[in-house]
């Protein structure tokens, strides 16, 4: 029924069916969360917490399998330096990711996919053609992973040898994050300020390179804020208590600053310390979302607290129900990272090891110390393209105090905070950034073959991926 | 394309909905009825020719005195079970395909038991969100490769459900067989999406927990296994309406109210013994007692093959009336009578009326059993041909392997009057005197459940449930997203049909999560956190407002066309609601959605705490059919109407033209993209 219609001369001609398509993954592990998808898609298709759950002997993956089990650990493969800590589990979740859940089901044989009643689904699986296939799930996938600028280069080399061994993945490149945050805003030259989950990064990118010199990073990110709240909540009065949404049956609605009248749930089985610090997280990242503001400026908010704290708050309800007005404090938790003399002490529950920032980790003072870094003629192109990233960015009013920050400490020079405004395109700015670079067709001029790491081992990343 | 080039009518359209237990499918889309077709989404791997077959198929000798028995006893014949699931594979498994080559071959199934033409008829499949990239790739390759077929539109099974149901912004709890599915939807866009249920056929193997209607089932079956249920037995008892989940009650020990247990609770043990009364081995001998067995079911089949339906009726009536006199006389009856008026939530016992199909083997006497001939060891010289199983049914069971077909749809919900019209039909077909007749008879029987019809209801399945869509919906980016999805809740999928599983899940959500005004703001003026803030965030969703928003639409009024469509149809197709959204200027639908909105998204300052409402989605009452049949099924009413509008609306200006033409793969884009094409010209996302 359908016709043929000649392509008009406005269409430009597309690629010749089963030519050389490439469908290149992009992974983009962070300490958070780890992105997977594919390249020239514009979100992510996978983004897991990079906290994973251990039970006995097994690790799972994944947001939905972190619910309350019997000696059920939370872990995390990534450390906080955003570097991968545990390789092991990095492999594992990794494949969870890129192969399980992005490629189609290898069909394997009824005597091991666990589905015939007769055979005993827990047989392990090393018998035969299933296990080749196994082996190069991702032969026809190349595969772009990001990294931190400062990653170390046995790390990289690691990298490589894990996506070349495991999945004989045709071809590989690896990508910093600001230079791929950069990508993203659609510049080749920016001063890239990543505010992430467990750190904070200042980078100047020039003409699509990093500019190694220039790298700042501090903890300023998104754990240091939720220490901060952790903190606050712990000196306020009454103390406020975290209670998890998991531990809530339900809940009864009560007076602002009553204590909270809830059913508790019960589990026969401890919880662990790991697991309950992960859901806490849960309710710290809603905190921020809803209540938490940075002071947006010029006046120092030391000296406006006073007018603040007469302007009307925000009211949180915890999950257990009880709720309570913040005003000045909701300002207070994020000053810190601009002004380290206004931040609270690091929380002293056990098991957190958040430090405090020091004068030179704070916000402004990245900024300055990644300028110093950079050639002088530079700095006025660097701070017209100042691109804004990473999840932490998002509170409200952080761009106009980087603004204010940056107009106060530069007087005269014209700056321009760039900052998607899609909440998405900031939190996955580096995988976007990496899903253009691998859709563009010049991709395969840069990435290393497997040819090229058969020759050379995997020090050849060191050699190519400047 | 010239607008009316690549256009079908409505009814050449197939819309297939596969699901991992069931798949729904029609031929032509015209009515935007229920779906026609059910098929058991399982395909079996023929052993000698590696063919996969819709029906388990059994080879046995064909005997003596067959239509075809020229050659005589070496015959063999090939008897195709439709209700065995023995050696059956399932392809589609928790969402997830697993087996691609037997989801193609059922694909074609579908199709040729639907239509026989490929060249003129589109296809609209839905798919799981669990399809992966490849998966969706594969099957373009397939059905363009393979098959005739001059376009494919995939639609993603929220966006299917969202279709069905016309709001703009959703979230869709998906019930399914194994998995639950929470895909939330802003704007026609799939903002978010959290699947329940084990990761893959590896994960099952590691003993991950599935989740989805099964677990009840499982649960249930559990409960009762000591009382001698069966799967089957469990299954039915599920979907029955004296199973059901109580309502939520935040205070008791059990989070609900069980009804008292009656004093003569042992009674109970009692029940199921009573129930074992299966069908009589020996009804060759038919003799007229054994029509109807102890439990006074009728064994409608017989009695219609033998002939004495009239006699054996009146004699039945006049039984029954005898009975009722004397039970008349008994208190119990009166007792009995005031007990029925109870709702079943407050009946610590009730009966629910089990139906199994048993099948007969009737050996002819001069025949031996067809069984022991099947063993025979020769092979060789049978007929092997792939086409074999459908010329030897045919005249061997005659109308018996339909009529199965239809009884087990696992869906069909009132059967009572339905075997005796299926088993009229049977005295058509002379019965062959010295062939095995295979008879199915209907046995039911009625059997009394205790408090296991409330207790099945899992508290850890529905928290799995509602922490789902709790994460799914307070996971969406951008937060001005999360009130209108907390405010359009909607469940779909069969495994949500479990009476009171939804509201359930409403109240466990309602009780645990609720975000309620807090008395700080009370006496500030402005308001507090925690409200909805009047941000044009379309938490108001505008119910009714675009009913009669255009002219009314070609396809005219009577067949109940989805507001959507005409949305859809008049501007940006890949988003139907930012027609409906950019009504008001200013609102989020407005904007087109991953473009450069840094500039336009300053204006939305939603930081508010969710949710402080959930409610369920307000379900169309204008088309009864599906009013009757339930909106569990809406993906189906939504697959056919996205079908419409990618395959059927023509006269679009020039923009509408484009975004239909994004809406599916037609054989001219396929020739020229490839199986790729189907990223972009498909209602994935």
């Amino acid at each position: 029924m359908a016709q043929q219609q000649p392509l008009s001369s406005t269409v430009q001609p597309t690629d010749v069916y089963g030519g050389d398509e490439v469908s290149a993954l992009v992974l983009d592990p962070g300490y958070y969360n780890t992105r997977a998808g594919f390249a020239g898609e514009d979100v992510p298709r996978q983004v897991i917490p990079s906290f994973y759950g251990h039970i006995e002997g097994r690790d799972l993956f994944g947001d939905e399998v972190i619910i309350p089990r019997a000696g059920y650990e939370v872990r995390n493969y990534m450390n906080r330096d955003s570097v991968v800590e545990d390789w092991d589990a990095a492999t594992k979740a990794w494949e969870h990711v890129l192969v399980r859940r992005l490629q189609p089901e290898r069909q394997t044989p009824p005597s091991k996919n666990g589905l015939n009643d007769e055979t005993d689904g827990d047989v392990v699986m090393d018998d035969g053609a299933g296990a080749e296939m196994e082996e190069r799930p991702l032969s026809e996938n190349p595969l772009l992973m990001t990294e931190a600028p400062w990653n170390s280069a046995k790390a990289r080399e690691k990298a490589i040898e894990v996506v070349m061994e495991n999945w004989a993945c045709p071809a590989f490149w690896l990508s910093r994050t600001p230079v791929l945050a950069s990508f993203a805003a659609g510049k080749a030259t920016a001063l890239v300020v990543d505010v992430g989950g467990a750190n904070t990064s200042v980078t100047a990118v020039h003409d699509g390179m990093m500019l190694k010199r220039s790298v700042q990073k501090s903890p300023a990110g998104g754990l240091w804020l939720s220490g901060q709240i952790r903190s606050m909540w712990e000196t306020n009065e009454p103390k406020v208590d975290i209670v998890p949404s998991f531990m809530v049956e339900n809940k009864k609605p009560v007076e602002a600053g009553a204590p909270a009248d809830y059913r508790p749930k019960k589990f026969d089985f401890p919880i662990t310390d790991s697991f309950r610090l992960f859901e806490e997280e849960r309710v710290l990242t809603e905190f921020k979302e809803s209540v938490v503001e940075v002071w947006r400026g010029p006046a120092k908010f030391t000296e406006s607290q006073q007018y603040i704290a007469n302007q009307p708050g925000r009211v949180f309800e915890m999950p257990n129900g009880s709720n309570q007005m913040w005003k000045e404090q909701r300002y207070k938790v994020s000053e810190g990272m601009w002004d380290e003399s206004a931040a609270f002490p690091p929380p002293t529950a056990p098991g957190l090891d958040i430090p405090s920032l020091a004068k030179n980790q704070t916000i402004p003072a990245l900024i300055k110390a990644c300028l110093d870094g950079v050639d002088v003629d530079l700095k006025p192109n660097l701070l017209g393209n100042v691109v804004v990233t990473g999840s932490t960015s998002l509170l409200n009013g952080f761009n106009d105090r980087l603004n204010n920050e940056l107009q106060a400490a530069y007087p005269g020079v014209r700056i321009k905070i760039h900052a998607a405004g899609l909440t998405s395109e900031r939190r996955f700015g580096a995988w976007i950034g990496g899903s253009i670079l691998a859709s563009l067709g010049t991709f395969h001029q840069m990435w290393i073959s497997r040819k090229e790491y058969e020759e050379n081992g995997p020090g050849i990343v060191e050699k190519r991926c400047k | 394309m010239s607008a009316q080039a690549g256009k079908w009518k409505e009814e050449q359209i197939l819309v297939i909905c596969p699901g991992s237990h069931t798949t729904m499918a029609c031929y032509g889309c015209s009515e935007l009825a229920p779906p026609t077709h059910r098929f058991p989404t399982r395909m079996f791997r023929d052993e000698e020719t590696g063919e996969w077959r819709p029906n388990h198929t059994e080879k046995r000798r064909k005997l003596n005195g067959s239509s075809h028995g020229a050659e005589g006893q070496e015959e063999w014949e090939y008897i195709e079970d439709p209700d065995s699931t023995d050696g059956a594979t399932y392809p589609i498994q928790g969402g997830r395909i697993t087996n691609m080559d037997a989801f193609l071959a059922f694909l074609e199934h579908v199709h040729q038991s639907l239509t026989t033409t490929y060249h003129n008829t589109p296809i609209m499949l839905m798919a799981s969100p669990q399809w992966t990239r490849p998966d969706c790739e594969e099957i373009a390759r397939y059905i363009f490769e393979q098959t005739r077929t001059p376009a494919l539109c995939l639609i993603h099974s929220g966006i299917a459900t969202q279709y069905g149901l016309k709001w703009p912004n959703l979230t869709v709890v998906d019930v399914g067989f194994q998995k639950v599915d929470v895909t939330c939807i802003y704007d026609s866009r799939v903002v978010s999406h959290k699947d329940v249920g084990a990761s893959d056929a590896l994960a099952v193997a590691e003993g991950e927990e599935i989740s989805g209607g099964e677990v009840f089932t499982r649960k249930l079956l559990g409960l009762l296994e000591d009382k001698g249920f069966t799967y089957e037995m469990a299954e039915q008892l599920k979907k029955s309406n004296v199973c059901e989940v109580l309502p939520y009650v935040p205070d008791s020990e059990k989070l609900m109210d069980l009804p008292e247990e009656a004093p003569g609770a042992e009674k109970a043990a009692e029940a199921a013994p009573k129930a074992e009364v299966a069908a009589d081995d020996d009804a060759a001998a038919a003799g007229e007692s054994k029509l109807v067995d102890e439990e006074g079911v009728l064994n409608v089949a017989e009695l219609v093959v033998s002939g004495q339906a009239k006699e054996f009726l009146a004699k039945k009536e006049k039984e029954k009336a005898a009975k009722a006199a004397k039970k008349g006389k008994e208190k119990e009856a009166a007792e009995a009578a005031a007990k029925s008026r109870l709702p079943n939530s407050r009946k610590a016992k009730n009966i629910f009326h089990y139906e199994e199909v048993v099948q007969e083997e009737i050996p002819p006497e001069e025949v031996t059993p067809a069984k022991e001939n099947g063993q025979a060891p020769a092979n060789g010289d049978a007929p092997k041909d792939g086409d074999a199983p459908k010329d030897a049914d045919a005249p061997k069971d005659g109308e018996a392997p339909k009529d199965e077909d239809e009884q087990s749809k696992p869906e069909t919900t009132s059967e009572d009057t339905k075997p005796a019209a299926e088993s009229a039909t049977t005295p058509a077909e002379p019965a062959k005197p010295s062939l095995p007749v295979i008879r199915n008879k209907r046995i039911r029987r009625d059997i009394e459940v205790g408090l296991e019809r409330f207790l099945f209801a899992d508290r850890a399945e529905i928290d799995r449930i509602s922490t789902a869509i709790y994460r799914a919906v307070q996971s969406i980016d951008d937060m001005y997203m999360r009130p209108p999805c907390w405010e359009n809740l909607v469940f779909v999928g069969n495994g949500a049909r479990i009476r009171g599983l939804r509201d359930n899940i409403i109240q466990t959500l309602n009780a645990r999560h609720l975000i309620s005004p807090s008395t700080a703001t009370i006496f500030t003026s402005e308001l507090p956190s925690n409200l909805g803030t009047p941000s044009g965030t379309g938490s108001q969703t505008p119910t009714g407002s675009y009913i009669g928003a255009g002219p009314p639409h070609q396809l005219g009024p009577s067949s109940g066309v989805n507001p959507l469509l005409q949305a859809a149809t008049t501007s940006n197709m890949g988003v139907p609601g930012s027609v409906i959204g950019g009504g008001a200027p200013g609102t989020p639908g407005g904007q087109t959605p991953g473009g450069d909105a840094a500039v336009t998204n300053g204006s939305h300052h939603f930081h508010s705490q969710t949710p402080t409402q959930i409610k369920l989605a307000t379900l169309p009452t204008y088309l009864s059919e599906w009013t009757k049949n339930g909106f569990e099924e809406a993906m189906f009413l939504g697959a056919q109407v996205a079908a419409r509008l990618a395959f059927c609306v023509h006269n679009l200006d020039a923009q509408g033209v484009e975004s239909q033409r994004l809406m599916s793969l037609s054989r001219v884009d396929f020739n020229e993209l490839g199986p790729k094409g189907i990223r972009s010209h498909s209602m994935l996302a």
